[in-house]
């Protein structure tokens, strides 16, 4: 089978990580100095302020991967390469969408997956979360990339999320 | 056996495979733990060795009823080895006619058959024990009490090792308990220190608004008695960095070691160590006399001014916006305090301080009688956990690490080793320059540990894993250990030895007991061992 769609190159689907990888934690560590969350020595007389901690990592993940994935396809990363999520299953309607901006230099349409999935299936893969959270799960985001290199260029988050991430067309 | 067996009717083949079997089971022997269930899980509680982090309530660190002494160390061997949970141990034990107790960091203050390292019982206590084990009457049942470095102190029955109360400082948000409590017959004083000198670390954190302190409590339930913190003042803000992150002072001047104490006046004395932040007190590396009775202060004396430092102040952490502006040198003092009596009657409060400096004051008003310096010092020391003396002979010994860490800055030439001087006046009797056993950085070769005395001989532990006895006249070293290597262990599996650090050697009657292994600060090498020797049969 052939694939209809502009697929995302590797390299810029590495590129537009690293970037959300370097933008996530540089939030939560604003976000950490702003809410003064382990600031106190009174943080300290439990284990709360990991907790704490973890909760301004989720935010800064949602602020700047989940909600953007979920409004317009796009983190900060994807936009800056030009690459965005779609549907597996909304892959024709991208196609079409794709044969139009052939035509007549339409955009894509992008339809990005559920909210649900983007959050409780894609999220959990973010590698940042496995090397400081779940550190005895850190190969699990090794074997998440190492599936890009696969025909369809699906990573192991875009297989359970049901997602393929394409290149989107210049806009002129 | 093997006489019968030699003297039986078997072939000269048989009796060579005979005797591999029986040598290969005798191998598999040694390696397995001891038979052990047939030991008395209740110690005998008639003698104890000891009642304080230094063995009596003057901090001497001299053992009254041993029977090593320089004419017979070299009779030292190892008696038995007990494998502990953690490779950082950092217990100090307590002996009686029949038992060691220790704490085991993990895993909880175990009691153990003196002669066969057996255990008697176990009290499971997950948090980390630091301290000596010290015995009690506690509502009149035999307790022994011990601290958990972050949770605090802990009073269990002797016998079986039952709770019977737990208590902990409410003043303090982040106390640590790194010191041994004192005990008398009424009360316990708990030595508090502060974790900010760790959280400092974390360039988020506003350091720093805790002081360090002594807290007393009622020997029988647990109950506060009073508070004393070694700064009065509240910490206000100073400043910020990164926009948000507000920097208070002052803070610090932790108290690290055990009290001493003086019954006949009451008093308590301990010293303290740096500020965590500027503006420094006039109460940090200092020495405090405190009537044990209120807390209140009778004096204090400080030695060194304007040390503010924290763990952030590491060369390898450019700038970090959480070492103080400037940095001190760090010289608290760590060790324990002595009240000790010199030939001409004087009574003298002696402090180890980690600049290398030993300092003896008057007990009643703190004024200093004399200062010696002995080696550079440093984070690590100078003095660092203790001191002994033998006031019979006069001399005071002085354990010098003078150890260098990576990124921490260490000026001057080092002189680790082991020094004498006269309690009197401070004078150098005689010295032991320690040297490396090799060149690699883990090699530090000083002596970091406290270190104990008994009869004519010293004994200490150093960091590059030698155990060590002295004569106590001369300095002459008359039996030395290797504990780099592993230990067939009573308890099973392997014990490792490695550096000796922390509360150092207890002595008790013919024996040597220690534990070896302590990779908390640095490269130091890690062990879990708890060696025990034992002077030989046909000694006295």
């Amino acid at each position: 089978m052939t694939e209809p769609v502009n697929l995302a190159g590797r390299g810029r689907r590495l590129a537009a990580s690293l970037i959300d990888m370097i933008l996530v934690p540089t939030l939560t560590l604003l976000l950490v100095m702003v809410t003064g969350v382990v600031e106190h020595a009174e943080d300290y007389q439990d284990n709360a302020w990991m907790l704490h901690v973890l909760g301004l990592a989720v935010t800064s993940y949602l602020t700047l991967n989940g909600y953007p994935l979920w409004k317009s396809g796009q983190t900060l990363g994807k936009k800056m390469l030009g690459i965005a999520i779609v549907r597996a299953g909304a892959r024709a309607r991208a196609d079409a969408g794709a044969r139009a901006d052939a035509r007549d230099t339409q955009q894509v349409r992008i339809e990005p997956p559920p909210f649900w999935k983007l959050v409780c299936l894609r999220a959990p893969f973010f590698p940042l979360l496995f090397l400081v959270v779940v550190p005895s799960l850190a190969a699990l985001p090794i074997i998440d990339q190492v599936l890009i290199f696969g025909k369809r260029r699906r990573c192991l988050h875009d297989i359970v999320c049901g997602s393929l991430v394409v290149r989107l067309p210049r806009r002129r | 056996m093997s006489a019968s067996i030699g003297s039986g009717a078997v072939s000269a083949g048989c009796r060579i495979l005979l005797a591999v079997l029986l040598c290969g089971a005798g191998s598999a022997a040694a390696d397995a733990p001891l038979p052990c269930a047939d030991t008395d899980p209740v110690p005998g509680l008639d003698t104890y060795y000891g009642n304080a982090w230094g063995i009596d309530h003057h901090n001497t660190r001299e053992q009254p009823r041993a029977s090593l002494r320089s004419d017979n160390a070299a009779r030292l061997s190892l008696k038995w080895t007990y494998r502990l949970s953690s490779t950082t141990p950092r217990s100090y034990p307590l002996v009686t006619e029949d038992t060691v107790f220790i704490g085991d960091s993990g895993r909880g203050v175990v009691a153990l058959d003196r002669g066969t390292g057996c255990e008697r019982w176990v009290h499971e206590h997950e948090g980390p024990i630091s301290s000596a084990i010290l015995p009690a009457t506690v509502g009149g049942r035999p307790a022994l009490l011990f601290n958990d470095r972050r949770r605090g102190v802990f009073a269990i029955d002797a016998r079986n090792g039952e709770r019977i109360w737990h208590a902990a400082v409410e003043d303090e948000p982040v106390p640590w308990y790194s010191g041994t409590p004192l005990v008398t017959d009424t009360a316990v004083f708990v030595p508090v220190a502060s974790m900010e000198v760790g959280l400092a670390l974390n360039p988020f954190y506003g350091c720093c608004t805790t002081s360090g302190g002594m807290a007393a409590f009622d020997l029988n339930t647990g109950t506060k008695l009073w508070y004393l913190p070694t700064i009065e003042e509240e910490a206000k803000v100073t400043g910020r960095h990164f926009w948000f992150v507000e920097k208070h002072g002052p803070s610090g001047a932790p108290v690290w070691g055990a009290p001493s104490y003086d019954a006949k006046h009451g008093l308590l004395f301990f010293g303290t160590g740096q500020n965590y932040t500027h503006p420094t007190t006039d109460t940090s590396d200092a020495i405090f006399a405190v009537d044990a009775a209120s807390g209140a202060v009778r004096w204090h004396r400080q030695f060194t001014a304007n040390d503010a430092y924290t763990a952030a102040c590491n060369n390898l952490a450019l700038n970090h916006p959480n070492c103080p502006d400037p940095p001190g040198p760090d010289v608290d003092f760590g060790a324990p305090t002595m009240l000790l009596e010199s030939r001409s009657g004087r009574t003298l409060l002696v402090a180890g301080q980690k600049s290398a400096d030993v300092h003896a004051m008057d007990p009643e008003t703190g004024a200093v009688q004399w200062s010696t310096r002995l080696g550079r010092g440093g984070i690590i020391g100078g003095v660092h956990w203790g001191m002994a003396a033998s006031e019979s002979l006069g001399l005071l010994y002085v354990p010098i690490s003078d150890k260098a860490i990576t990124g921490f800055p260490s000026p001057g030439e080092p002189a680790p080793g082991l020094y004498a001087l006269d309690i009197e006046t401070g004078e150098q009797r005689w010295a032991y320059r320690r040297d490396s056993r090799c060149p690699d950085e883990a090699c530090v070769y000083g002596l970091s540990a406290a270190i104990t005395v008994a009869n004519d001989v010293v004994v200490a532990g150093s960091l590059d894993g030698f155990l060590e006895v002295f004569d106590a006249r001369t300095g002459e070293p008359l039996w030395s250990h290797d504990a780099w290597r592993d230990y067939p262990a009573v308890n099973g599996g392997v014990a490792s030895g490695g550096a000796f650090d922390a509360h150092g050697p207890m002595i008790a009657d013919d024996l040597l007991i220690v534990t070896s292994g302590y990779g908390y600060v640095g490269r130091q090498r890690g062990g879990n061992a708890l060696l025990v020797f034992q002077l030989s049969s046909d000694d006295d």
